[in-house]
C-alpha cells in the first residue's frame, strides 16, 4: 500500500483493464462506421481502423513482455488446423483492408490437417506482418501455409517495395532493433518464433524481398 | 436430388440465441451490436453471474460470451464451473470466455473447467466472428458424438469419435480428447492411457500429459502419475489442474504433506476455486495445520459467496478450527456474520446449533449448551444431517451435558455410515475416552458397525456363491441402516446389477440401485469404483430399454 491509500499494483491492473475495454470498444465502434465512397471520409476512417488495430497489438505485446519480466515465457501449444488459421487471418486481413487490397490464400496440397502451435502468439505475429503489408503494399497480399520436413511454414507476402536493406541486415545478423514501428513488430515476431520448440528444434523468422516483402515464420 | 450434406450448410446465425455476460455497460452494448451484425438477432446481455444463471436456468442459449472479470460477485470461471456442474449447458452450446490475458488458458486445462474457446481482450469483431464460426462448425461435426453422450450411450459416442477422426482429420486431436474423457468415465483406464500416449507422440501437449497422469492414477500407478505431473509442472508451473491431480495422487500414496503442498502451490496461482480451498482445508486439518486449514476454509466461504459449492458444512469446518485454536470470538463472529445464510436451511441451523453447543460447553454455560443441543436434536429429528465430524461434535457436547443416550445414538449413526473410516472411528473413540466411558464407547462402536459389517459381509459371501438376489436384499437392509455409507451403497449397486444380469429385470431393485449409486457419487465423488458401476448400470439399462434423462 502506498501512502496515498492506493495499492499501486491493483491500481495499475485496474487502469490496464479499463484501457483494454476502451480500446476494444473503440475498435468495435470504428468497425461499425460504413464507408461511403467519398475519399475525404473513407481514407481517414481506414487509417483510424488500422491505427486502432495497431495500438491494440502494441498494447498486447507490451503486456506480454511485461509479464515476461516476472517469469519465463512459455508458449501455450495446442492442436490447430493450419487451414483454419490462415482462413481466419485472411478474414481479419480482409476486414481491415476492406476493398483496397486483394487478400489471397495459398495452401500447400500436403499441408497437414493439424499443426501444433500457440495460436494467440502466432496470430499476433502474423497480424503484425499483415498490418505492415497493409501499410506498404500496392494492391496484393498473399497468406501462405506450407509444410516442409516437419516444419510448418507460414508466410505473408505482398507487392510492396520490400523491406529496407537495414532491416534485412540486422535480421540476418540477429541484432536487436533500435528502430520503431516495423522493427518492433518484427523483433516481437522473431521472439514468438523462437519460443516454439519441438524435439530440440526451435522456430525462426525469415525475411526476404521477392517482388515485395516476404515475412516467413518457420515453426517446428 | 440427394439431400444436401448438412455439414456443408452455412451456419444459420439467425437461429442462434446468444447471451452476453459483461459487467461493463458499454461493452454489453457494443457486443450486442457486433453480434447482431453477424446476423444473431436474439441477443440478451446481463451484467453478472447471478443474472446469467437465472437466464440460463430459464431458457437455453446456443452461445454464451462471458467476460472473466465480472466485478463484484462470482467471476466468469466460477459461473462456468457452476453451469457445468449443474449440467446447465449442453455440449452443443458454445461458451466463450473473454479474458484479460493469455495466462488464463493455461490455468484451466481440464475439460470440465475449460470454456470452448477464449478471446483475449481487446479483440476485433472479425476475430470473434472467425472463432465463433469455427467452434460452431466443430460442434456440428461432433453432433452425433454429443447426441450419444446426452443419451448416456458412451460406447456409441466413442464410435462416433472414431468415425470423426476418419471423416474430419482436422478434428483428430479434439476427437481424441473427447474420446479420452469418455474412456475415463467408462473406467477404461488402460485404453485412456494408450490414447493419451498416442496424442503425446504427436506432441506433448500439457492437457494430454495431464490426461495420461489421471489414467495412471486411476490404475493405482501413482508413482508413474506423480513423475508425469512433476515433469509437466516443471515446464508449465501455472497449470493449476495439475496441482489438483498431484494432490490426489499424493493422498493415494498416503503422502498427506505432499498433497497439502501441491494444493497450496495451485492456490498460490488461482485462489478463487471454492472446491480447491475446501480440499486444502480438509488436508491441512487432517495434517494438524490449523492455521492453513482456517485460512482455506475462510477463503472457501469468502470466494464462494452465493456459490453452489459452499455448503453449511464449510461454516461448521471453519468454526471447528477456530474453536480448536481457542479463538471463540472468531467462532462467534463467523456465526454472526453468516447468520442469514445459516438460518435459511435446516442444515445451516444444525451447524449453528452444534457450534453453539460446543462453545457453550467449553465456556461452562450448561443451560445455554443444553438449549443448543435441544435445538440440534430437534433438527436431527426432522431429518437434518451434517458431515460426520459435525455430528461427532454434537455427540461430544451431549456427553459433556450427561446426555449419554443421545450421544450414543449419534455416534452409532456416524459409525454405521463410516464403518470403515479409521479416522472417524478414532475420533469417536477419543470422545468416549475423554468422557471416561471408554468401555461404553467400544460397545457402541462395535455393535453399530457390527450390523452393517455383518449384513455387508453376508451379502458379499452370498454374491460370491452366486445368490445375487438374497445378497442384494441383505445389502439393501444395510443401506437403509447406513444411508450415507458410500461403500455399502456401491456394494449394493454391484450386487443388484449382478442379480439383474443373471435373472432378468427387477424394477424395484434397479430403482434402488440407481438411487444408491447417485448417493454414493455424492458422498464419495471420484471414487475409483464409481465409473465402472455407472458403466454397468448403463449397460443393464440399455439392455432393458430403460431411458433416463441425462444426469
Amino acid at each position: 500500500m502506498s501512502a496515498s491509500g492506493f495499492d499501486n499494483a491493483d491500481f495499475q491492473a485496474a487502469l490496464v483493464h479499463e484501457l483494454k475495454n476502451h480500446l476494444g470498444l473503440l475498435g468495435m465502434t470504428l468497425e461499425r462506421i460504413p464507408r461511403c465512397g467519398d475519399p475525404a471520409h473513407d481514407e481517414p476512417l481506414d487509417a483510424a481502423r488500422l491505427l486502432c488495430e495497431d495500438v491494440t497489438d502494441r498494447l498486447r505485446q507490451a503486456l506480454w513482455l511485461y509479464k515476461s519480466n516476472r517469469g519465463p515465457l512459455s508458449p501455450n501449444v495446442d492442436a490447430y488446423s493450419p487451414h483454419d488459421l490462415i482462413a481466419e487471418l485472411a478474414a481479419r486481413a480482409r476486414a481491415l483492408a476492406r476493398d483496397r487490397f486483394d487478400v489471397e490464400i495459398r495452401l500447400a496440397d500436403d499441408l497437414p490437417a493439424v499443426a501444433f502451435l500457440d495460436r494467440d502468439l502466432v496470430e499476433m505475429a502474423m497480424m503484425n506482418a499483415i498490418q505492415n503489408s497493409l501499410a506498404y503494399a500496392r494492391r496484393r497480399i498473399a497468406l501462405e501455409a506450407d509444410a516442409r520436413d516437419g516444419w510448418l511454414v507460414l508466410t505473408v507476402r505482398d507487392d510492396s517495395d520490400g523491406y529496407p536493406a537495414h532491416v534485412l541486415d540486422s535480421m540476418a545478423a540477429g541484432k536487436p532493433y533500435r528502430s520503431h514501428g516495423t522493427g518492433l513488430g518484427l523483433q516481437f515476431a522473431r521472439l514468438i518464433a523462437q519460443l516454439h520448440e519441438n524435439r530440440g528444434r526451435s522456430g525462426a523468422l525469415e525475411l526476404a524481398n521477392d517482388s515485395g516483402a516476404v515475412f516467413r515464420l518457420r515453426l517446428p | 436430388m440427394p439431400p444436401a450434406d448438412p455439414a456443408s450448410q452455412p451456419i444459420d446465425y439467425g437461429a442462434l440465441r446468444a447471451l452476453v455476460v459483461d459487467d461493463y455497460q458499454g461493452m454489453r452494448n457494443a457486443l450486442r451490436l457486433t453480434l447482431s451484425n453477424f446476423g444473431i438477432l436474439k441477443v440478451l446481455a446481463v451484467a453478472n453471474a447471478a443474472e446469467a444463471l437465472f437466464q440460463i436456468r430459464n431458457k437455453s442459449y446456443d452461445f454464451i460470451l462471458c467476460d472473466f472479470n465480472l466485478g463484484e460477485g462470482r467471476d466468469g470461471q466460477q459461473l462456468l464451473e457452476e453451469l457445468r456442474h449443474d449440467h446447465l449447458i449442453p455440449l452443443e452450446a458454445v461458451f466463450m470466455m473473454v479474458t484479460a490475458e493469455s495466462f488464463y488458458e493455461k490455468v484451466v486445462a481440464t475439460a470440465e473447467l475449460a470454456p470452448d474457446d477464449y478471446l483475449i481482450k481487446p479483440f476485433s469483431a472479425e476475430l470473434l466472428r472467425s472463432r465463433l464460426e469455427s467452434i460452431l462448425l466443430r460442434k456440428r461435426a461432433f453432433g452425433e458424438a454429443y447426441r450419444h453422450f446426452a443419451n448416456q450411450d458412451l460406447e456409441a459416442a466413442i464410435a462416433a469419435c472414431d468415425a470423426l477422426v476418419k471423416a474430419h482429420p482436422k478434428y483428430v486431436v479434439d476427437a481424441l480428447r473427447f474420446k479420452g474423457e469418455l474412456l475415463v468415465t467408462l473406467g477404461r483406464f488402460e485404453e485412456a492411457e494408450a490414447l493419451y500416449k498416442q496424442v503425446i507422440e504427436m506432441r506433448a501437449i500439457p492437457w494430454a500429459r495431464l490426461g495420461l497422469a489421471r489414467a495412471l492414477h486411476m490404475q493405482q500407478k501413482d508413482d508413474a502419475a506423480e513423475e508425469e505431473l512433476r515433469d509437466v509442472l516443471e515446464r508449465a508451473p501455472e497449470m493449476v489442474s495439475a496441482y489438483d491431480l498431484l494432490s490426489d495422487v499424493c493422498v493415494a500414496k498416503k503422502d498427506t504433506a505432499g498433497a497439502q503442498e501441491a494444493l497450496e502451490r495451485g492456490i498460490a496461482i488461482s485462489s478463487r476455486t471454492v472446491r480447491r480451498q475446501q480440499k486444502l482445508g480438509e488436508l491441512a486439518y487432517a495434517n494438524g495445520d490449523l492455521d492453513t486449514a482456517r485460512t482455506a476454509y475462510a477463503a472457501a466461504i469468502d470466494k464462494g459467496r452465493h456459490s453452489i459449492f459452499v455448503t453449511p458444512d464449510d461454516y461448521g469446518n471453519l468454526c471447528r478450527v477456530q474453536a480448536e485454536q481457542g479463538d471463540f470470538k472468531a467462532v462467534a463472529d463467523t456465526l454472526k456474520q453468516n447468520r442469514n445464510i445459516l438460518q435459511s436451511t435446516a442444515e445451516g441451523r444444525l451447524v449453528a446449533a452444534v457450534t453453539q453447543s460446543v462453545m457453550h460447553t467449553q465456556a461452562g454455560r450448561r443451560n445455554e449448551a443444553a438449549r443448543a443441543i435441544d435445538e440440534a436434536a430437534a433438527l436431527r429429528a426432522e431429518g437434518a444431517r451434517g458431515d460426520p465430524r459435525l455430528m461427532l461434535d454434537l455427540a461430544g457436547a451431549c456427553m459433556a451435558g450427561d446426555r449419554h443416550d443421545e450421544a450414543d445414538s449419534i455416534v452409532a449413526e456416524v459409525a454405521r455410515n463410516a464403518h470403515d473410516s479409521e479416522s472417524l472411528l478414532a475420533k469417536a473413540r477419543k470422545l468416549y475416552d475423554e468422557a471416561g466411558r471408554a468401555d461404553a464407547g467400544a460397545s457402541v462402536l462395535s455393535s453399530a458397525t457390527a450390523d452393517v459389517r455383518r449384513l455387508n459381509n453376508e451379502g458379499v459371501v452370498l454374491a460370491q456363491k452366486g445368490d445375487f438376489r438374497t445378497a442384494a436384499e441383505k445389502l439393501l437392509v444395510a443401506c437403509e441402516a447406513a444411508p450415507y455409507n458410500p461403500r455399502i451403497a456401491m456394494n449394493a449397486v454391484w450386487v443388484i446389477l449382478k442379480h439383474i444380469d443373471k435373472s432378468g429385470m427387477d424394477e424395484p431393485m434397479i430403482e434402488s440401485a440407481h438411487q444408491y449409486l447417485t448417493a454414493a457419487e455424492r458422498q464419495a465423488p471420484g471414487h475409483p469404483r464409481l465409473a465402472g458401476l455407472r458403466r454397468s448400470m448403463k449397460e443393464i439399462e440399455q439392455r432393458y430399454g430403460i431411458r433416463r434423462q441425462s444426469a
